[in-house]
């Protein structure tokens, strides 16, 4: 990438899973150093639901923590031993931000918290990324991805026509997938702010308001008329006059929008293969596509466009959102190995010599191999 | 809320074009990145075509008869109309563009050979990547959805997929933008290039629906709608719906917060043992929801650890504590509409919220 808005910016990431740990990513990917902190006590889920076998270093090969973790290096520190937590605080006066989706208190607890850390370095901007926000009655709730899209309005509005709701499910956790959209450009403004006036901030987020937000005109139609109709309207949508899903003869689905109702439609697709039905449909003017699987994303790589890259492992992983500069990324890193870059990142920072990192790894502090199997 | 010279963007001006010919979803995924910049403070100016924003005339509509979503999307902005079809337009919008710092557009749009090439950084909405030459291609968020395959994980197996409720396709892609205009002013602010932005939905639903792309690669299996082959389905309770959801290590706890002896059987143990015998399953765990609240229910399950989802309609989120208690709905004082009530942007930043200031009627004239 030949432009880095984030040069000399440094992450300390707590981020796990998808929420926090993309959060950071997105910032590596615009420049940032970004370091991982894990513990052998405690990985990043992502390293364990998705491991692929029980082989030795099977905490390394997990696809879903490498999707998401490329582009930083790997740090692992024992939060809950004294001697971690001082050598956390002691990276953090060297860094610029942290990001973290623990439960609450979980932090604070280890003496991490924005209190204890901005103390040593009162420009940190700390952003914080929850359930339900540091703040209010539910802030202790624990949710997993689905949990959010009940919470937050998306699945009353989605399902068969007067059936039951519909989440997004296991496989998508679309609340999830978005919070790190809106908080990384966050964390950008108060990164300017931290650097104008010397002051950083504390960014509180909630996952399930990022999941409201998205719903801002159903939520205010809803304030000003609280008899306005809400529910499961299928594909269709107010103000269009004719969507669906619409079944091919290949066996396909074809997704269709169209400006002028057309009760022939059904007929149309289910006397044709998907591929011509979609050139048919839009050869007049009609929004229409197929609905492609993940083998089908993976084939096409004009659709592509920047979203998925190779790390120097050979590994597809995670790409860019967007394109920056007329470009997507290189993958600079590959997702690190729990660990691997503990020694250099404590020499770089905090000048350790050989002799302190021996003396961490012997006591515990520091580890390369987990000391769970499951989460 | 601070007083609007206190906000973080305030010393940056940003301008929004929406073209009169560019599909509606590009549109709404423009609109709601620059609200976000114009909430936290940034001087937005939005450029109308004659006869206004289309969006002013999408649903929903409030009881007025005013746009809903054109009152979400154009928050705490300015407007100007100009046609940009004539040159005294462009004229008087080569001039605004001198003492901008950014400008957000979309693709199809008459002026993109211009926006670009102005000294404010272009932050560009398409439907499609760059590459794929698709510009003028007909589009919907729906046909999106299906492209970037996110439609293909909802509903059941056998029964047509599902698109999510909201604007969910545009945006995600006006969250990204976002994010791209604040790292280009962050690289402005700190006397580097600033990178230009290129946002398109497809891309951007990619992106959200990796999983599927991992999944596929790593078993060459793609993953998709599961519906009632779900280990996380929705069940029916006393007063609304459920989503059950658990992590496996939570599986414990769900076990022992439902409380029936059927469930220690040992083909239950595993994830892969529920999924295969997820029916029996069901039918296990949806009694113990039918005599319960919602309210009931999450107070139990949290208890225990369990990460439960009642179902929530927008009407519902107007009443619920969490949200009151963190006043994440804001109290926006309309000239002509009256009092509206709509969320704030979803970050407290040391505590402080950015309320929303009203979105701007049409305007001929700059107000001053």
């Amino acid at each position: 990438m030949s432009t880095h808005p984030l040069a000399g910016v440094r992450v300390l990431d707590f981020g796990l899973l998808t929420a926090g740990a993309n959060t950071s990513a997105m910032l590596a990917d615009l420049g940032a150093d970004v370091i991982k902190i894990e513990s052998g006590a405690y990985l990043d889920p992502f390293r364990v639901v998705g491991k692929p076998d029980n082989e030795d270093g099977w905490w390394n090969r997990s696809p879903q923590f490498r999707f998401t973790n490329r582009n930083k290096r790997g740090v692992a520190l024992n939060i809950k031993d004294p001697e971690g937590q001082r050598i956390i605080r002691d990276l953090a006066k060297h860094c610029d931000v942290v990001v973290e989706n623990f439960r609450r208190g979980v932090l604070d607890r280890a003496g991490l918290g924005y209190r204890d850390l901005s103390a040593a370095n009162p420009r940190l901007v700390f952003a914080a990324i929850s359930s339900q926000g540091d703040t209010g009655p539910e802030r202790m709730n624990v949710s997993f991805g689905s949990t959010l899209d009940a919470t937050s309005g998306i699945a009353s509005l989605t399902g068969y026509e007067d059936e039951e709701p519909r989440i997004s499910g296991m496989d998508v956790n679309y609340p999830d997938q978005i919070v790190s959209l809106f908080a990384t450009g966050i964390v950008i403004t108060a990164v300017m702010e931290a650097r104008r006036t010397g002051r950083g901030a504390f960014l509180d987020f909630s996952q399930r308001e990022v999941a409201s937000f998205t719903l801002g005109e159903e939520i205010l139609a809803a304030s000003a008329d609280p008899t306005r109709p809400s529910g499961r309207r299928g594909n269709r949508e107010e103000g269009v006059p004719q969507q669906d899903a619409y079944h091919c003869r290949d066996g396909r689905w074809i997704a269709v929008t169209l400006g002028t109702p057309d009760a022939a439609l059904e007929a149309f697709c289910a006397d044709r293969d998907s591929a011509a039905t979609v050139a048919a449909l839009l050869a007049r003017g009609i929004a229409a596509a197929v609905c492609n699987d993940g083998n089908d994303l993976l084939r096409d790589t004009a659709l592509q466009g920047v979203t998925l890259v190779r790390d120097d492992r050979g590994g597809l992983v995670k790409g860019l959102p967007y394109r920056l500069g007329g470009k997507g990324i290189d993958i600079e890193r590959a997702g690190p190995d729990l660990g691997q870059h503990t020694g250099e990142v404590l020499r770089e920072l905090l000048g350790y010599d050989d002799a302190q990192l021996n003396e961490l790894a012997d006591a515990g502090v520091t580890s390369t191999t987990p000391a769970i199997g499951d989460v | 809320m601070a007083a609007p010279d206190d906000l973080p963007l305030q010393r940056f001006t940003i301008i929004e074009v929406n073209d009169a010919k560019v599909p509606l979803c590009l549109r709404l995924a423009t609109s709601l990145a620059a609200k976000i910049a114009a909430d936290l403070g940034a001087d937005v100016l939005k450029i109308e075509p004659p006869g206004g924003d289309p969006v002013r005339r999408a649903p929903p509509f409030l009881p007025q008869g005013e746009s809903a979503l054109f009152q979400f999307l154009n928050t705490s902005k300015r407007s100007l109309v100009l046609d940009l079809e004539g040159g005294a337009g462009r004229t008087a919008l080569a001039g605004l563009l001198d003492k901008a710092d950014a400008v957000l557009f979309e693709e199809p749009a008459s002026t993109a050979a211009m926006l670009r090439a102005s000294r404010a950084t272009p932050i560009e909405i398409a439907a499609f990547p760059a590459g794929m030459d698709a510009a003028a291609r007909p589009v919907s968020e729906f046909t999106i959805l299906a492209l970037g395959g996110l439609l293909h994980m909802v509903g059941e197996p056998e029964r047509k997929p599902l698109r999510l409720g909201g604007h969910q396709v545009s945006y995600a892609a006006g969250l990204t933008a976002f994010t791209g205009l604040a790292a280009a002013l962050a690289a402005r602010d700190a006397g580097h290039t600033a990178p230009d932005v290129r946002v398109s939905l497809a891309e951007v639903m990619q992106w959200v629906n990796w999983k599927a792309a991992s999944g596929a690669d790593a078993s060459g299996i793609s993953p998709g709608r599961e519906g009632k082959l779900s280990e996380f389905q929705i069940v029916p309770c006393r007063d609304g719906h459920v989503a059950v959801v658990y992590t496996a290590t939570q599986w414990p706890a769900t076990r022992a917060l439902i409380g029936d002896p059927r469930l220690d059987d040992p083909k239950f143990n595993t994830r892969a043992g529920r999924r295969q015998n997820i029916a029996e399953l069901y039918a296990i765990l949806t009694p113990w929801f039918a005599d319960k609240t919602r309210a009931q229910i999450q107070h139990t399950a949290q208890a225990r650890g369990v990460p439960f989802g009642p179902i929530f309609s927008p009407a519902e989120l107007l009443q619920t504590e969490q949200y009151a208690a963190r006043s994440f709905l804001a109290n926006m004082d309309h000239p002509t509409l009256g009092a509206l009530r709509l969320p704030q942007l979803p970050v407290q930043w040391n505590g402080r919220s950015f309320a929303p200031r009203p979105a701007p009627e049409l305007a001929s004239e700059l107000a001053t």
